[in-house]
């Protein structure tokens, strides 16, 4: 009884759950219980690891060349590397008293016989990552399947008696909006559906003053409100119908219909495409970047990538720029200027609207003036669609970021010889730069003009790199969550993991003369010039997509735009926060890359 | 010195009326250098009247619970559990399938201890109601050294509330040490809890002080 209790409790421990029973059983006998203060040193070079652990409570350091490298926590278990290889970099010291499982070297070597344990401990980084993604997605698949039939929209149920006419029912129907008609005869229902109506009043000539229950032939077939929805579309298929009427306690309350099932299932992200085409007023736009969101949450469900979800997201929102675009802008100008988004939606990694990060090149022949009214105005209408302003004011309504051609490439000279943070941020912003309107050859001219100009300008870059190392990564917070319930235990994913990745590569998209803006594409194009190996730009792109898949939660469930941002790593699953342990390693890899490369150890 | 001495003296004694010579071992000296962390579920709360349904315990060596080496065993009973009982030990008429005859499972316990020191949560009653059984069959009382868990605890509190009125339920000193609650409280859960609490209080340098 009790010892099944410590099995459960093992074998809900990835990836112990796929051992058999009697291999679990097998196992118990060789668990023990071990008890460790703080600053126990538990295994180092010197101090051979003598046993595998799982922790129950308290927390763990791993320190590679005295940086802290990771930090386990419960449910956590370590170091199946330093018993294979017998042989570790790492220490491993105690950081909160530690109550944990022991499994004895050569009792854990043994279970490497298990095919399915051992491909989890042997394989590399990049396997090990897409192997717990995989199961990850599996349990954000279930939600989706396993949510509840009253989740959904149902139709008003329109019950009648049997002894009323056709036309009286067919009224009642009108009234209630309904789609079928449910026949009431003593305690049973029946079902009138227009086919029926069709086939057995319209084509058999029946009179619409006799009684409904004449036509009403098929039984009705439920389904419990709480329910699962897979189990609806499960018996609707099955049966070939159209829809289930939905009871609670044994009472009709509504009616699901199959079409709102499968738009539910559905992705429909090309039916908003089209929506956003045909829109010809900002009421009508407001009305489809409402369905922008539950997109986002329907394709998170299913277990698509963010960085799909982001590229998806970022289309949609830019057809709804270039529609307020001429909506705002007198056609005679449309193409004397070029409308820029920069930032996250110049990379095309955002998901709901962030803030606007807009800009607009003018040509050199026009007045500038003609484009103050019309940019004004496309500013307020974004806003109306719900894109938050700029708090750093980078809109096109403001002079600094709506320039003439020439005006702009002033501003790049400049850039190029001020130090200042608050420039080196607004050329930060202008490197993700996209077209979305207008004449998009302003914009290429515009970026040779800064390839050439920073050419061989290592001192900028490196300065501009710098802002690399500005925010530690957060591994030791997650300790912090164990250990002071008080404080906000919140991770700032943006800051700890994301700035890092997506500025660093940035600047070296600079130097190396990339056109792309997307992170990925920049990382995949960095790797085609040889700049980072094959292997490096995997793992970046993997825990790119891992911190950023698990913003896209944070973002979904934050209430307001302060704490888009964070996350509480407690909420997450435990393979989620494995996955973003290993990415947060990854993102100190590549800190240390940026540093050698722009030697940046020596920029003050 | 005169507690020593009274000890021993209690011991040979009470070996003097062992029955049973294949039991001498419970006398010898402990060379394991293991503790034993025991807990009983039983009918009631009254030694003499009530029965024992089920032991658990885990050996305790240097700073680790020999999980590996749990001991478990559920006790056939002369009567029928009453149903008042069965909502505070979960153990119910059916759980007892597996159960064997009261004198095997004490004796099996009894090999399973030793002559270890016995580490427990209000043990006294755990210990007395073993000893019905015991010094019916074997004519002697437990002769194992005892270490009560409560006690370490309190004397750990006192400095802290010198006013007294320590809390000393389970779940409370649980909570204090920060030991994890393993869920179902039954015989073999409740003495690995105790020995992580036992653990914790005699591990660590006072850091109970500090993290209470």
């Amino acid at each position: 009884m009790s010892i099944l209790d410590q099995k459960q409790l093992i074998a809900s421990i990835h990836p112990f759950g796929q051992l058999s029973s009697r291999e679990l059983d097998v196992l118990m006998k060789k668990i023990d219980i071990a008890y460790y203060t703080k600053d126990t040193l538990l295994i180092s070079k010197d101090l051979e690891s003598i046993a595998f652990y799982i922790i129950i409570k308290g927390t763990v350091h791993e320190y590679i060349d005295e940086q802290l490298h990771n930090v386990y926590s419960h449910g956590d278990s370590f170091d199946a590397d330093a018993l294979i290889y017998g042989k570790t970099e790492s220490r491993f010291v105690v950081d909160e008293d530690l109550i944990c499982y022991e499994i004895k070297k050569e009792d854990f070597l043994d279970l490497m016989q298990n095919k399915e344990i051992q491909s989890y401990f042997l394989q590399d980084f990049i396997s090990r990552h897409k192997h717990l993604k995989e199961f990850d997605a599996q349990s954000d698949f279930t939600p989706f399947l396993m949510a509840r039939v009253s989740e959904m929209f149902l139709h008003k149920a329109c019950i009648v008696d049997a002894d009323v006419s056709i036309y009286e029912a067919l009224q009642e129907q009108k009234k209630l909006q309904a789609k079928v008609i449910i026949v009431q005869k003593d305690e049973s229902y029946c079902i009138v559906t227009d086919t029926d109506l069709r086939e057995k009043v319209l084509l058999e000539r029946l009179s619409i003053d006799g009684k409904i229950s004449q036509i009403a032939k098929n039984e009705i077939i439920t389904i419990q409100s709480n329910d699962f929805l897979f189990n609806a579309l499960l018996i609707m298929t099955h049966k070939g119908i159209k829809r289930l009427i939905v009871t609670e306690d044994d009472k009709i309350v509504g009616v699901l219909e199959q079409l709102d099932l499968l738009s539910f299932f559905a992705n429909h992200s090309h039916l908003v495409a089209v929506q956003i085409q045909k829109a010809s007023s900002i009421e009508e736009l407001q009305f489809v970047s409402e369905d922008i969101k539950n997109l986002i949450v329907t394709l998170r469900a299913k277990g698509v990538k963010a960085r799909y979800i982001t590229k998806l997201v970022s289309a949609l929102n830019e057809k709804i720029y270039k529609k307020v675009f001429e909506m705002s802008v007198p056609k005679e100008l449309q193409d004397k200027c070029s409308l820029l988004v920069m930032g996250s939606e110049g990379r095309a990694e955002q998901t709901i609207k962030t803030d606007q990060d807009n800009a607009l090149i003018i040509s050199d022949d026009v007045d500038e003036a003609l484009f103050v009214a019309p940019m004004e105005q496309l500013n307020s209408y974004l806003l109306e669609l719900g894109f938050p302003k700029c708090k750093g004011n980078v809109m096109v309504s403001n002079p600094f970021w709506r320039k003439t051609l020439h005006d702009f490439q002033l501003q790049i000279k400049e850039w190029l010889s001020s130090l200042d943070e608050k420039e080196l941020q607004n050329l930060s912003i202008f490197l993700d730069a996209k077209s979305v309107a207008g004449e998009e050859s302003y914009l290429t001219t515009l970026r040779n003009y800064l390839y050439e100009n920073f050419a061989h300008r290592e001192d900028v870059l490196a300065h501009l790199a710098k802002a690399v190392l500005y925010f530690e990564t957060p591994l030791s917070l997650f300790s912090g969550f164990v250990l002071q319930k008080e404080h906000n235990n919140k991770l700032d994913l943006k800051k700890g993991g994301l700035f890092a990745i997506v500025h660093g590569v940035r600047v070296l998209a600079l130097q190396y003369k990339i056109d792309e803006t997307n992170t990925i594409e920049r990382i995949k194009e960095l790797n085609n010039r040889g700049v980072i190996d094959k292997n490096f730009a995997e793992e970046l792109i993997e825990s790119f997509d891992t911190i950023a898949s698990i913003r896209l939660l944070a973002l979904l469930e934050a209430k307001n735009l302060d704490e888009e941002n964070y996350i509480n790593p407690q909420k997450l699953s435990k393979n989620q926060r494995d996955l973003l342990k290993d990415s947060f390693k990854v993102v100190n890899k590549f800190k240390k890359f940026m540093s050698f490369h722009f030697h940046l150890n020596m920029v003050v | 010195m005169f507690k020593n001495f009274f000890s021993d003296f209690k011991k040979k004694r009470n070996l003097a009326k062992l029955k049973d010579e294949k039991f001498r071992f419970l006398f010898e000296e402990d060379s394991s250098g293991e503790y034993v962390v025991f807990d009983t579920e039983t009918t009631g709360l009254n030694p003499k009247k009530d029965e024992i349904l089920s032991i658990g315990a885990v050996k305790i060596k240097d700073n680790k619970i020999l999980t590996s080496q749990t001991f478990e065993i559920y006790l056939k009973n002369s009567a029928e559990i009453s149903s008042k009982s069965i909502e505070i030990h979960h153990i119910r008429p059916c759980d007892l399938e597996n159960a064997i005859d009261a004198k095997e499972g004490i004796e099996r316990f009894l090999h399973f201890i030793g002559s270890r020191t016995l580490v427990g949560y209000y043990l006294e009653f755990d210990v007395a109601i073993v000893n019905k059984y015991i010094k019916k069959s074997l004519g002697i009382e437990l002769p194992n050294e005892m270490i009560e868990v409560s006690e370490i605890y309190f004397d750990r509190m006192m400095p802290l509330i010198p006013q007294g009125n320590i809390d000393l339920r389970f779940d409370t000193i649980l909570k204090k040490c920060r030991v994890p609650d393993m869920g179902a409280h039954n015989a073999v859960n409740d003495a690995i809890m105790t020995a992580m609490i036992y653990l914790k209080l005699t591990q660590e340098n006072n850091n109970v002080k500090t993290s209470i």
